[in-house]
């Protein structure tokens, strides 16, 4: 574990996160991404199950059986979908109501002005879960096979490897802070 | 992180009904950190059972994570994509 270690549990319940201002950025706008596709799905699920990525979202719930697979996807997808939609919107509002953190501002060693998110116990079950979305994602995007090789070469692939790689991270780092 | 008390009977779920379960499939995604975490945070089992099950998920590329009715099995099928697993669920010894 680092020195400045992400996340530090409070004494009143909530978890505490520091994140640089560019990692606060792009988790944002990947969120905000997410959060987008998923509304598409949610108002239109007959189109949205044609994407491979809803089907990684969403997988069949029978292996062997079509019409049991359906009828269960009829039943839970929109509901799924909204609460993947709803914990991207946690995740949203909390690194919304982020502040930089000014006590680093006048700290001899320099560090960068950190933004400081506050999540609380509701609100890291939606972390946890929005990451994996996001990965999920990303996967898909990057057309990684069974065996874990990214497909995907194109010029956005060594960025969306090494976003997805980092949200790897902060989920472990999130599992180990609550996971005492 | 406190157990859930009320998912821990799912081991012991008694149906007259011919007993389904829910498996759960190793994916290049999932960390393995996390399918341990959602196994002792949603069913309750021990760190030990956890990493156990988790194990057997990468390894042999699935784990058998609860038995009991279908109406229950399809729960924690839609459970455990809420948290971004794959899973699903059959008729037991398929």
């Amino acid at each position: 574990m680092s020195v400045r270690q992400r996340f530090t549990p409070q004494r009143d319940g909530l978890l505490l996160g520091r994140f640089e201002p560019i990692e606060a950025y792009l988790l944002r706008l990947a969120t905000t991404q997410l959060l987008e596709m998923l509304d598409f799905g949610t108002t239109d699920p007959h189109l949205a199950a044609s994407d491979g990525v809803f089907g990684r979202l969403l997988p069949d719930a029978y292996r062997d059986d079509d019409e049991a697979a359906a009828e269960f996807r009829r039943f839970t997808a929109t509901g799924l979908l909204e609460r993947k939609a709803q914990n991207a919107q946690i995740v949203l509002d909390s690194l919304g109501a982020s502040e930089p953190d000014t006590a680093t501002l006048d700290s001899e060693d320099r560090q960068p002005v950190m933004v400081m998110v506050s999540v609380d116990p509701d609100a890291v079950q939606a972390w946890l879960r929005s990451l994996t979305d996001l990965r999920l994602t990303l996967a898909d995007r990057l057309q990684i096979s069974s065996d874990g090789v990214v497909h995907l070469a194109t010029e956005d692939t060594p960025f969306l490897r090494e976003l997805y790689e980092w949200l790897g991270m902060l989920q472990e780092e999130l599992v180990y802070a609550i996971d005492v | 992180m406190t157990k859930t008390a009320e998912h821990t009977e799912l081991r012991e779920e008694v149906s007259l009904d011919r007993p389904w379960v829910t498996l759960v499939w190793d994916d290049p995604v999932n960390l393995m950190s996390y399918v341990a975490y959602v196994f002792r945070s949603y069913f309750g089992v021990t760190p030990k059972q956890a990493e156990r099950l988790m194990l057997q998920v990468h390894n042999i590329g699935r784990a058998v994570v609860a038995t009991g009715n279908r109406e229950s099995m399809e729960r924690h099928v839609e459970a455990m994509h809420g948290y971004g697993l794959w899973a699903t669920l059959a008729m037991a010894d398929e």
